[in-house]
């Protein structure tokens, strides 16, 4: 099951990797318009105080939904952390085995709130494709069987196979914004920082 | 409704090769950072309120991430390999005639391309640039509303998007000249044309001296306190406006920019100053050149920063008790969000007026008047574009201000509309017209 795991993995980063090339393979557009503020500033800004929970009204407005995401994403990076110390048999100390229990926990309880939520709100449904549904259960079983394990070791089977089929899918779906979150926060800094609105003035 | 007959004339008209071409100029406009856009999107709709459309109303239509999933969805179809492997998992779809219908809705219809969305979205994707490119293959397509195009058309026949003939042009400069004379009481205060070496060549737009001609002479009556060596063409060259931001047909609006940087040659001026319009100032000073794959050989400013060098440099002095009125100040997004000039323009007003208060959002989170995207200029979307306009209204009524300063033209246009409709009891000035009135 191990290897399966480690296959997926190189599965997964290998295809990422390809769709990464195949995205900057569209190529980097010229500009000839006078700079009047600095792109790096823009970026930097784009992942620091824009990310922010207070800094965008959208999350503001949100802040559940928010919270749930961000604890989603925490539980999914601490199953991860769990899944390599699964596969290279180490020992986890007795603190940061609860702090993996709490993460994960809370990331189970957001990944599967934002799935009720986008099956039970009408607009979220609308917007959803069947991928939207398999990406958060794959995810959000993903970390429930990470949280599983911990208490339960002879979980470790259906838990790396569940960990295979998420890595085989991620490139797949919509799991793959993992990368391409970094390249779209990077082009929105630099674009608004070339244009002097991120950081901004006031 | 004639409009909407005859698009669907045009949508039956349409051939395989108009596809193929529609594609083709989307996927020509699609660069790695709108490829990384197209990538990104994860549904989670938190966008959705940061849209006018749809605070105005809460429909799945009107959602950001739904008009950018609409243009995705083709995107995937025909340049991702998952989307012609499985393309029922990942929302993926054909480009034909009714998805050719739902691209105009979406980016035509329900799009100021205001960009508030992309300030607001979790990951980041930059909205108004995907909206652009499927705006431009629609335009490939002969799918651009006909009034729209009427705009265009004219910029590019008669030099200027209201077709007024250069005779009507210099008539109401003149005219407006002499009431500058008598406002001021200097008989050698001027409107000048064509002044060749004059270090600005100042541009307006047509409905200034169409419809609003008390905020050109506003802008005169600055240059003249001032004593500034200006200009404005006579022909080619002065005005400002350039709806190839909206039809996002990229040789023409690159035809009307040149007006522009031709009108600069010929005059030998040093500095194009762009008056109160913000997607003036975006198209002249950001696309622009990118249209035309060249940088100027020459200076951009808005007539904004313009003024308040002439207030820093002391060459104009305000009494802002001279305005004494509570005044508000509106956003324009193509001068804010995608201008970069943001703060110029509240210490301008800081020094021009007595009572100065913020609407809330304000600056880069600033919410569209609902007037821009050329929506003014597209009838069939009126009836959306004043509902959309219900919240700029409500920001305006919050203010409690009497006087909402505008710095732009289509802004201004679509505040008094809503000032009609939602009888918001206020005047809609712009900065100049501020300016003018404290001038000491």
């Amino acid at each position: 099951m191990k290897l399966l795991v480690l296959l997926s993995g190189v599965w997964a980063v290998l295809a990422l990797a390809c769709l990464y090339l195949n995205v900057k393979g569209y190529g980097k557009r010229i500009l000839y318009s006078k700079a009047a503020g600095d792109p790096g500033k823009g970026v930097v800004y784009a992942f620091t105080k824009a990310m922010v929970p207070w800094a965008k009204e959208s999350v503001r407005m949100n802040m559940l939904s928010y919270a749930l995401g961000m604890s989603f994403h925490a539980g999914v990076f601490t199953a991860f952390g769990l899944l390599l110390a699964a596969l290279a048999d180490l020992g986890i100390p007795a603190p940061l085995l609860l702090l993996a229990r709490l993460l994960t926990l809370a990331g189970a309880i957001g990944g599967f709130s934002l799935l009720g939520k986008r099956a039970v709100k009408a607009e979220l449904r609308g917007l959803s494709c069947p991928d939207d549904f398999i990406s958060n259960l794959l995810c959000s079983l993903f970390i429930a069987l990470a949280l599983g394990w911990t208490f339960d070791p002879s979980l470790a089977g259906i838990w790396m196979g569940e960990a295979s089929l998420l890595l085989l899918y991620l490139p797949l779906g919509k799991i793959r914004h993992c990368c391409f979150f970094f390249t779209t926060r990077y082009h929105l800094g630099a674009f608004f920082g070339r244009r002097g609105t991120f950081p901004p003035q006031a | 409704m004639p409009e909407l007959d005859e698009l669907e004339a045009k949508l039956d008209a349409l051939t395989e090769a108009d596809f193929r071409k529609g594609l083709e100029v989307f996927r020509g406009k699609l660069k790695s950072a709108e490829a990384s856009y197209l990538n990104s999107c994860v549904h989670c709709g938190l966008c959705a309120d940061s849209c006018h459309y749809h605070r105005a109303e809460p429909v799945l239509e009107n959602m950001p991430a739904h008009k950018l999933d609409v243009v995705a969805s083709v995107f995937k179809h025909n340049f991702t390999a998952m989307g012609r492997l499985a393309p029922g998992l990942v929302g993926a779809k054909p480009f034909d005639r009714e998805m050719a219908k739902a691209w105009m809705d979406a980016v035509f219809g329900r799009c100021s391309l205001c960009g508030r969305c992309s300030i607001n979205c979790t990951i980041g994707i930059a909205m108004p640039k995907i909206f652009r490119a499927a705006r431009a293959a629609l335009a490939a397509m002969g799918l651009v509303p006909s009034d729209l195009q009427a705009t265009v058309d004219n910029s590019l026949q008669f030099g200027n998007n209201m077709a007024m003939t250069r005779e009507d042009w210099v008539d109401t400069v003149q005219w407006i000249e002499e009431e500058l004379q008598m406002e001021t009481g200097d008989p050698e205060a001027k409107l000048p044309l064509d002044k060749h070496g004059a270090k600005i060549l100042f541009t307006v737009n047509p409905r200034e001296p169409k419809f609003f001609p008390l905020s050109l002479q506003a802008s005169a009556k600055v240059f003249w306190a001032a004593k500034e060596d200006w200009t404005m063409a006579s022909d080619g060259g002065w005005d400002l406006t350039n709806y190839g931001l909206f039809n996002c047909n990229d040789p023409q609006a690159g035809a009307i920019t040149q007006h522009l940087v031709d009108a600069m040659a010929r005059l030998g001026c040093t500095t194009l100053v762009i008056g109160e319009c913000g997607h003036g100032y975006g198209s002249a000073r950001w696309e622009g050149p990118e249209w035309l794959q060249k940088s100027y050989p020459f200076e951009v400013k808005s007539v904004l920063e313009l003024m308040e060098d002439y207030i820093e440099e002391g060459r104009i002095k305000l009494d802002p008790s001279r305005n004494k009125v509570p005044v508000t100040l509106h956003d324009p997004c193509n001068l804010v969000r995608h201008g970069g000039i943001c703060e110029v323009q509240r210490r301008i007003l800081r020094k021009a007026v007595t009572t100065f208060t913020e609407m809330t959002p304000n600056r880069a989170e600033n919410f569209c008047c609902g007037g821009g995207g050329g929506q003014l200029s597209m009838a069939r979307y009126k009836a959306r574009r004043i509902q959309a306009g219900s919240v700029k209204a409500g920001q305006i009524k919050a203010t409690g201000a009497k006087v909402v300063v505008a710095p732009c033209h289509n802004c201004i246009d679509q505040l008094m509309e809503l000032n009609k409709e939602y009888k918001l009891d206020v005047q809609i000035k712009t900065v100049a017209e501020m300016v003018a009135e404290a001038i000491v």
